[in-house]
Order: C-alpha cells, then sequence, then structure tokens
C-alpha cells in the first residue's frame, strides 16, 4: 500500500480513435477487417506510449509539452476519469483535481451544490465539507452567489471556484492544469500562494502550464512529454532547459523571415572576443542594409528560446543598400548561466515591419547561476539594460 | 564580409522537420534529424543529450490493463458516490419542476391523459373485463408502473451520455447516472401515484390488504427497469442510435402490455413465454391483482419476472461495468 499523497505510474500507454466523435457502421468494419488481417493499429491513435514516474507524498512535479503532446490525457488517467490501454496507475488518498480549467464543477449545479457534490467525491462527509465552507466561499470571492447556477457565473467566477474546491478540501493529491493562464494577476497571486501553502502542509501536487516560469517557481521535478512519449525528466531547471533547447532548435528551422531590412551577420561576443559570462559584457555586432535607404527603429532582445524577450534594447538606425555594420555595447549582460537567444526586429514609423522579429543565433552564457526563487515565486524579468551604439 | 554564425539560409521545404515527421517505429523525430541536414550550413543541431529512448509501436500484451469484474469493490465505490446520486437527483427534480410553470404537475398530466383515453378507446371501444373495478382506477393502476419502467428505462439509458460534461472530469462509477435517473423517474411515479388515493375516494372503493404484498411486486420491476436502464446505457455510449430508437420502442411497447387491458387477454398457451418476454406484464397484473382486487400474487408469473429482472440486472451491470473504461473516451 502506497502512503497517502503518492503517484505511482508504471508504463501507461493510452490510445483513441481516429475520429472519436464518428462511430459509422463502415468505419466499424474497416476495423475489424484489419483486425483479421492482424493489425489491429488501424483507425487508431496513440496518445500515450508508455509513461512511467512515480511521485512522493509533499514532492511537486510538472508536466511539460507543447499543445496535444498528451499532457490532459496523462491527467485524465492519474485522476481516473479515463482508463490507459495498458499499464497501471496507482493513487493513494483523496485525489483533487482541476483539470481544464472547472474540474468538477456542474454548471447546472449551484456553488453551494457543487462544494458538497465535490466534496462527496473527495470521499469527505457533509459536516466536515460544511467546516470547510467558508473558506471555499471567501477564496472564490463568490458569497453573494453561492446559491446561483454555476452557469450565470462570469468564466472568471467559476474558474475560482473550481480552483478554491480542489484546493481546500484537503486534498493529499491535487492536479492543476492551466489554471493561472485565465486568472487575473490578484487571483494568479492567490492560486500560487494557496499552491504554496498545500504544498507546505504535504499536499503532493501534479501541474501542468505552459508558463514555464510558473512551473519553474512551483515544481521540484518536471516530465517533459513529446507527442505522448516521455521525453525527459528530472529536476525541473534541467528539463525546462532541454524544453527551451528544443523550442530553440524549432525555431532555427523555420523559415527565415524576409523584409525589406535585411540583416546580414550578427556576432556576439564578450570583450574582445572572450565567451559571454553572467554580469560581464556583451558587445554585439550586426551587419544591415536596406532595400532603399530607410530609417527604423532597430529592436533587439535576449530570449529564453520563446519570443518572449527578457530584455530589449532599441536604437533609430538609418540604413541602405550599402551594407553597414552596427555595434551595441552592453556593459552588464543581466542574465544568470544558460542559454539564450537573441533576436531582432526592426519597425519603421507606423509600426510598419521592416524586418520580422525572429531569433538570430544563440548566446551560452557562462558564469554564476541565477538566484533560485523560493517556492511560489514566479521569476518574471522587466529588466531595464542600459546600452551604447557604435553607428 | 563573415558569414553570419547562424545564416539565414532558407532551408529548403523538404529539409524542413515537420513536427508530425515520426518513423514507423515511432523513433522521435530528433533521432532522425540527421537524415534532413543536407545543408553543410546547419552547423545548430540538436544539443547531444542523451534523452532519447525507442519506444516499441504498441504496448506488450502482458501490459494490457484489464479490470477484473470485483463486485463487491463496484459496489463500495457505487457507496461512496451516494452524495453524488443524491445530488443528481436534486438537480433533475429541481430542473423538472422549476422551471416549468405547471411544475409538479406535470407528473400527473401524463398518465391521467393516457388514462382518459385508454378509458374512451378501451372501454367503449374495446370494451376490457375488468371484474367489478372501474376502468379508470384499472388503467391509472397499470399506467403509473409502466410510466416508470419506460420513463426509467429511456432516461436512465441517456442519462450517462447526458452528463458527458461530468463524465471527463469527475472520478465515479458511471453507473450513478443512470440511478439518479432512475430515482427521479420514481419520484415522478409517487408524485403520480398521489392522484390514486382521489380515484379510490371518487369511485368509492378501497385498497385491499393484499397491497401489502407492494413491495415484493415492487423489488422485481425495479430490478428489471435498473438492469435494463444500465444495459442500454452501456450499450448507447457507442451506439448511439439506440437513443432515437428507445423511445419509439417504448411507445410500440405500451401497446403490447397489458396497461389498458389485461392480462388475461393473453391466451393463455402463450402467456409463460409472453411473461418472460415482457416481464412488466405480469408486474403490472400482480400490483392490480394485490391492490384491487385483494388476492395474493400470481406466483408463478411474477417469478418469470422476476428470474427476468435477476437475468437483465447481472447482465447489464456487468456489460456496463466491462465497457465503463471506455466511456469517457467516446464522450
Amino acid at each position: 500500500m502506497l502512503p497517502d499523497g503518492s503517484l505511482h505510474v508504471d508504463r501507461v500507454w493510452k490510445r483513441f480513435r481516429d475520429d472519436r466523435h464518428r462511430a459509422l457502421l463502415r468505419d466499424e468494419i474497416a476495423r475489424l477487417r484489419a483486425r483479421r488481417k492482424g493489425d489491429p493499429s488501424v483507425g487508431w491513435r496513440w496518445a500515450l506510449r508508455d509513461i512511467s514516474f512515480d511521485v512522493a507524498p509533499g514532492e511537486s512535479i510538472a508536466l511539460i509539452g507543447m499543445n496535444g503532446s498528451g499532457k490532459s490525457t496523462l491527467l485524465k488517467v492519474l485522476v481516473g476519469v479515463m482508463f490507459p490501454y495498458a499499464g497501471r496507475v496507482e493513487t493513494a488518498g483523496r485525489v483533487g483535481a482541476l483539470i481544464e480549467v472547472r474540474a468538477g464543477i456542474h454548471p447546472e449545479l449551484t456553488a453551494r451544490e457543487n462544494i458538497f457534490m465535490y466534496g462527496t467525491l473527495l470521499g469527505l462527509k457533509r459536516p466536515a465539507i460544511s467546516a470547510r465552507f467558508d473558506d471555499i466561499v471567501s477564496f472564490a470571492g463568490v458569497e453573494e452567489a453561492v446559491d446561483r447556477q454555476v452557469k450565470f457565473y462570469s468564466s472568471g467566477m467559476s474558474m475560482r471556484l473550481g480552483f478554491a474546491v480542489a484546493a481546500f478540501l484537503e486534498p493529499d493529491l491535487l492536479i492543476v492544469d492551466e489554471v493561472l493562464a485565465v486568472g487575473d494577476a490578484e487571483f494568479q497571486k492567490r492560486c500560487l500562494d494557496r499552491m504554496r501553502d498545500v504544498l507546505a502542509v504535504g499536499t503532493t501536487l501534479v501541474y501542468v502550464s505552459h508558463d514555464l516560469p510558473t512551473v519553474q517557481a512551483m515544481c521540484q521535478r518536471a516530465i517533459w512529454i513529446d507527442h505522448g512519449e516521455q521525453r525527459r525528466t528530472g529536476s525541473t531547471a534541467e528539463v525546462l532547459g532541454a524544453y527551451r533547447r528544443s523550442i530553440e532548435e524549432h525555431t532555427d528551422h523555420e523559415q527565415v523571415r524576409l523584409g525589406p531590412v535585411r540583416v546580414l551577420a550578427v556576432r556576439p561576443a564578450g570583450r574582445d572576443g572572450q565567451p559571454l559570462t553572467a554580469g560581464g559584457p556583451m558587445q554585439v555586432e550586426i551587419d544591415i542594409a536596406a532595400d532603399v535607404t530607410r530609417t527604423f527603429d532597430l529592436v533587439l532582445g535576449v530570449t529564453e528560446a520563446t519570443s518572449t524577450p527578457i530584455f530589449l534594447i532599441q536604437t533609430s538606425v538609418e540604413a541602405s543598400s550599402e551594407i553597414r555594420t552596427l555595434c551595441c555595447n552592453i556593459t552588464q549582460l543581466p542574465v544568470g548561466a544558460g542559454n539564450y537567444s537573441l533576436w531582432l526586429g526592426a519597425f519603421g514609423a507606423d509600426h510598419t515591419v521592416v524586418l520580422p522579429w525572429q531569433s538570430f543565433g544563440h548566446l551560452a552564457v557562462g558564469g554564476p547561476e541565477l538566484t533560485p526563487t523560493p517556492t511560489g515565486v514566479v521569476r518574471l524579468s522587466p529588466v531595464y539594460v542600459p546600452a551604447t551604439w557604435e553607428k | 564580409m563573415p558569414a553570419r554564425p547562424n545564416p539565414p539560409t532558407p532551408v529548403p521545404r523538404h529539409a524542413q522537420r515537420s513536427p508530425c515527421a515520426r518513423s514507423r517505429l515511432g523513433i522521435p523525430r530528433d533521432e532522425q534529424s540527421f537524415h534532413y541536414h543536407g545543408n553543410a550550413t546547419m552547423t545548430m543541431t540538436r544539443p547531444g543529450t542523451p534523452d532519447v529512448h525507442v519506444t516499441a509501436v504498441a504496448p506488450p500484451p502482458e501490459l494490457r490493463f484489464r479490470r477484473p469484474f470485483d463486485l463487491h469493490r463496484f459496489l463500495r465505490e457505487l457507496w461512496r458516490a451516494r452524495g453524488l446520486m443524491r445530488t443528481l437527483t436534486e438537480r433533475d427534480l429541481r430542473a423538472r419542476y422549476k422551471q416549468a410553470m405547471l411544475g409538479v404537475a406535470w407528473a400527473f398530466i401524463g398518465p391521467v391523459g393516457f388514462a382518459v383515453v385508454f378509458s374512451v378507446f378501451f372501454n367503449h371501444v374495446a370494451k376490457v373485463p375488468t371484474g367489478n373495478v372501474p376502468y379508470i382506477l384499472f388503467s391509472y393502476t397499470g399506467l403509473i408502473p409502466w410510466g416508470f419502467f419506460a420513463g426509467g428505462v429511456v432516461s436512465g439509458a441517456t442519462a450517462v451520455m447526458n452528463n458527458m460534461v461530468l463524465l471527463n472530469k469527475v472520478p465515479c462509477p458511471r453507473e450513478v447516472f443512470p440511478i439518479s435517473a432512475i430515482v427521479t423517474a420514481l419520484v415522478d411515479a409517487a408524485i403520480s401515484a398521489l392522484v390514486l388515493p382521489i380515484m379510490f375516494l371518487v369511485t368509492g372503493r378501497a385498497p385491499q390488504w393484499a397491497s401489502l404484498w407492494f413491495p415484493i411486486v415492487f423489488i422485481v420491476h425495479l430490478a428489471i427497469t435498473l438492469g435494463w436502464a444500465l444495459l442500454l446505457a452501456g450499450v448507447l455510449m457507442y451506439v448511439r442510435d439506440v437513443r432515437h430508437g428507445l423511445p419509439l420502442l417504448m411507445q410500440l411497447l405500451l401497446f403490447a402490455t397489458p396497461v389498458g387491458y389485461a392480462l388475461s387477454s393473453v391466451p393463455s398457451s402463450w402467456v409463460n413465454i409472453y411473461c418472460f418476454l415482457n416481464p412488466i406484464a405480469p408486474v403490472i397484473d400482480n400490483y392490480r391483482r394485490t391492490i384491487l382486487y385483494g388476492f395474493a400474487p400470481d406466483w408463478p408469473h411474477l417469478g418469470l419476472a422476476a428470474a427476468h429482472g435477476l437475468a437483465v440486472l447481472l447482465g447489464g451491470y456487468a456489460l456496463f461495468k466491462r465497457i465503463e473504461p471506455g466511456f469517457a473516451d467516446v464522450a
């Protein structure tokens, strides 16, 4: 018997019909015919292939991956609303789940009924739910609307209710799927606080998000799922690093998007051609030309693989068909050791795009590591970086 | 002019890795990437991470997930979900009567309307022999059990599908949906039975002491209704046609059942097989025998109905639990 709050996933496979919403006799006949010929996989596609991991009580683990990689399917299997095709899932203790934002919340029921319904599903007795009722209602901020059907709630309200119910009914295992994507900033903060609190009392957390900074803030370990397969499992920093590199590679293989302004070469370097270090100087040489003589704003950004930059530097440039070299000097590179991308874009008057925002190469930064974030603290970096340009 | 470290040379279309590219063996894309890098300028390849493992096309057969039919465990899970069943029933009842102007009256309107039509049709046209019992009372005692059976089976069979929203989100034994639909149908039947005392008063009759047999007949009645509801609810998830065919079937079955007439109208050489195939017939007959006529139940025919009920309940539940794991996949 596993201790409460543990999760044991052992070689889980899951498949779906090619078209789940179509059930025609002729498809069935084709499927039966293929099976008789010895090909049982016709008409099916694998959503999960051979997923195995263990989570100990009190641990927090993140599932990351692209859309459609199978994260939500895996969560449904963990919660027990879907059954695996092969393999085993064992959970111990009460499981609270917040899937597809409003997990256990039923639109036809009132908030009060929903709270009791979900509580009874979690295996709590009615008096135990009553004891937590006020906390749930005030966390969700739906005091005046407890007896209103949830279908008449705003989407924010029902989402808050969903989170409050799942998080306050003291599950041993809390499963959270993309809650923060929809809430306002204040609610996001409260959710993170609450998740930190439940982690502190020893609840196990399984967290799915595309928001990598919150993943980094909440979870000790991470699993990267790619096309239904477990691509990498390990510490959050390690898995996120690999995931980001993969996104980066993906952008590398994207077609270069051209504009009237062309960047012919980008040469980032430390002082005197040394490798880049955290907090050290950086010099970027940019060879640039344009179709005709034109003036525009050149924007340089450093990102963690995604298109969202950590910081931006902007300057006004005049370029012509003659190639010219610009040089940007940054005295202190404000990033920790790691891999980053250098992005460039150019924008003319009236926000016309003369060079689309895209990656122009990688920055391998050595030196000191980033200060680790405490659990539940999300790092957001509106960094101002002073820079000088040599034109 | 030095070359760009990461040149913006357009990658030829065939060399771009599609996110779906994957070998038939299921080897992740990265493993194959070297095939595509014909372009010498593509210096950036993936970092040499050992994170790729080759996965087979299908799981080995011994891993296949199979849920054993563990009746004890299923019933324990069902018991744990009783709060949910209560909530679902309350919700159904509230939705049905709250948003209707005539409210609870709808529970009577159906059976009373049928009783009036039957009185005109069967009693005046077909002359149904009812002994000394007024026809309206006779037909109404048939219509209430019929209403519970037909309503329970139809709403129970569609209950899982109608609760698709919950299906994908709430882990619970799925039979809670048909069961609470049947409880709702039972409440409807109980409300419509409230007309019965009025009918007894108006016709100047009283229920017989043999009415005490009611629970026995009711258990058989319930088993048949629940059994068929579970059986059809499971089948309906995969064969949605059931949803369209079922109400029609119920209408046809109403006339093949002694609701407006007596079981004695069925030829005696056929009556045993008939009672087994259409077990609602002896159930209705036994309600009438005990409540209206004061006889003890007609055990042989009730026994046939009970056998049918037991078979369909066990068979239906077993089938339901067997295919239940797939419900969320087709929801």
